[in-house]
């Protein structure tokens, strides 16, 4: 029998792993990432090295926001006393304010708990490549997290997770080419869908043409894709262009910055949560 | 003893690369330092070695950051360490020059492959500024030159002789 060049042999085997690493590309499309048994085998491999890495990365961000910290200090001090004169003053007015709200609220029969349910994580690491954005959070199964709940921090949409192991999540953020969220433009509330572009400024399709939408416009989620509760900032409009079709084209800069995100509040439920309890909606006349 | 080295320069660069996503984030869009150890396997030693160390260390990079396609940077970096090593072993690119031609176009040919990738599982693909390509080519050249040159004066300096002791 002939024997087998060394480039040919190679040509075999590169062919004999191209097939199989599109098995598991069809396999995690099919079932997620998380239900595969080779992932699981890279993930148990990787332990030791990860474990190095989280006690390592702890003590590198502790050294520099020790050095942040000292130098914003007394800045910081003088503000603060500014701001607790400032705040002495509007507490008495809040305080009128919000029995205010309750008593308006009893009247309408709103919800008075809209504050969802959320748990803290931090992030672990971010990949912000321009073909695949996402982070990786530090809660998973353990911590009740499940696929499909949205993650947002300070005021403003930053993600879903889209699959969760044991004891962290990975979250696919806005800005990734292959996510999607319901917006509506806060000033008009013309509806649209955000898309994520990598680096470039998000899409917002579906913007009837006639919609009234202007550069600096304000873009909040609107709840209607079920997994984001609406009134998250989402971003500001940087371009309107020529229709495209029926639609708009539309540009969104994004509000958060993903490069800078640290800590970030998983919301478990209510998914998007109605503003007004369902028996306090009145069709009769 | 081959398998262990590969080992821990593939740990060493996932730690290196999971730190970067947590300290500089921004950094992630031009780095992948995962390219290293098959750039090095594919300059030093063989094409076979090469494939092995891109697809484990793909696979690895999948886990832990990729959040749909498990697969896909083993795919890619299987391809290119195949590539690599294929031209490895007829040009002599283990200088300072070839490193970082090789860093570079491993880069560039990364962020091709993997969008025709994501095509054929009907993913959206997001356009590509030439900016953020000439990043990326400039940032792995630069890292494959630098950490292959220390790599090669690290391994030089292990092998050599120790100096005869003077007589008295």
């Amino acid at each position: 029998m002939a024997a087998v060049s060394p480039a040919r042999a190679n040509a075999l085997l590169l062919g004999v792993m191209v097939f199989a690493q599109l098995l598991l590309l069809s396999a995690s499309v099919r079932s997620g990432i998380a239900s595969n048994a080779v992932a699981g085998a890279a993930g148990t491999a990787s332990q030791p090295a990860v474990a190095a890495e989280r006690s390592l990365s702890a003590i590198a961000m502790s050294i520099v926001h020790f050095f942040r910290d000292l130098h914003s200090d007394r800045t910081e001090a003088q503000a603060l006393r500014r701001q607790v004169d400032e705040l002495k003053l509007r507490e008495a007015r809040a305080g009128e304010l919000l029995r205010e709200n309750e008593r308006l609220r009893l009247l309408l029969g709103m919800r008075t708990d809209l504050v969802p349910d959320a748990t803290g994580a931090s992030v672990l690491t971010a990949s912000l490549a321009t073909q695949s954005q996402s982070i990786v959070v530090d809660r998973g199964k353990d911590a009740g997290i499940r696929e499909d709940m949205a993650v947002v921090a300070w005021g403003g949409a930053v993600g879903r997770v889209v699959s969760v192991e044991r004891d962290f999540a990975r979250v696919r953020l806005l800005t990734d080419p292959n996510s999607g969220v319901a917006g509506v433009v806060e000033r008009t509330r013309a509806e649209g869908m955000l898309v994520g572009r990598g680096f470039e400024p998000m899409d917002m399709l579906y913007v009837p043409k006639f919609a009234d939408v202007a550069v600096g416009d304000r873009v909040v989620t609107s709840g209607l894709d079920g997994v984001f509760p609406r009134g998250l900032g989402l971003g500001r409009v940087s371009l309107v262009g020529e229709p495209i079709g029926a639609s708009k084209a539309i540009r969104v800069e994004p509000e958060i910055d993903f490069r800078a995100l640290e800590d970030v509040l998983i919301l478990k439920s209510p998914k998007g949560t109605p503003l007004l309890a369902p028996e306090a909606v009145d069709s009769s006349p | 003893m081959i398998a262990l080295w590969a080992a821990a320069g593939i740990a060493l660069a996932l730690v290196a690369e999971l730190a970067l996503g947590r300290l500089l984030p921004g950094a992630t869009r031009y780095v992948d330092f995962l390219y290293l150890p098959l750039a090095a396997y594919a300059l030093r030693r063989s094409q076979r070695s090469a494939m092995t160390v891109g697809c484990v260390s793909g696979l690895l990079q999948d886990y832990w950051i990729e959040p749909r396609l498990f697969g896909i940077n083993g795919l890619v970096k299987t391809v290119l360490g195949w590539a690599l090593g294929g031209i490895g072993a007829r040009f002599d690119l283990n200088s300072l020059a070839g490193r970082f031609a090789a860093g570079a176009s491993l880069s560039l040919l990364d962020e091709g492959l993997q969008a025709a990738v994501r095509r054929l599982f009907s993913d959206a693909v997001a356009p590509v500024s030439p900016g953020t390509l000439g990043g990326r080519a400039l940032a792995g050249g630069l890292l494959a030159a630098g950490v292959l040159y220390i790599v090669n004066r690290a391994g030089s300096a292990r092998r050599k002789p120790a100096a005869p002791r003077r007589k008295a």
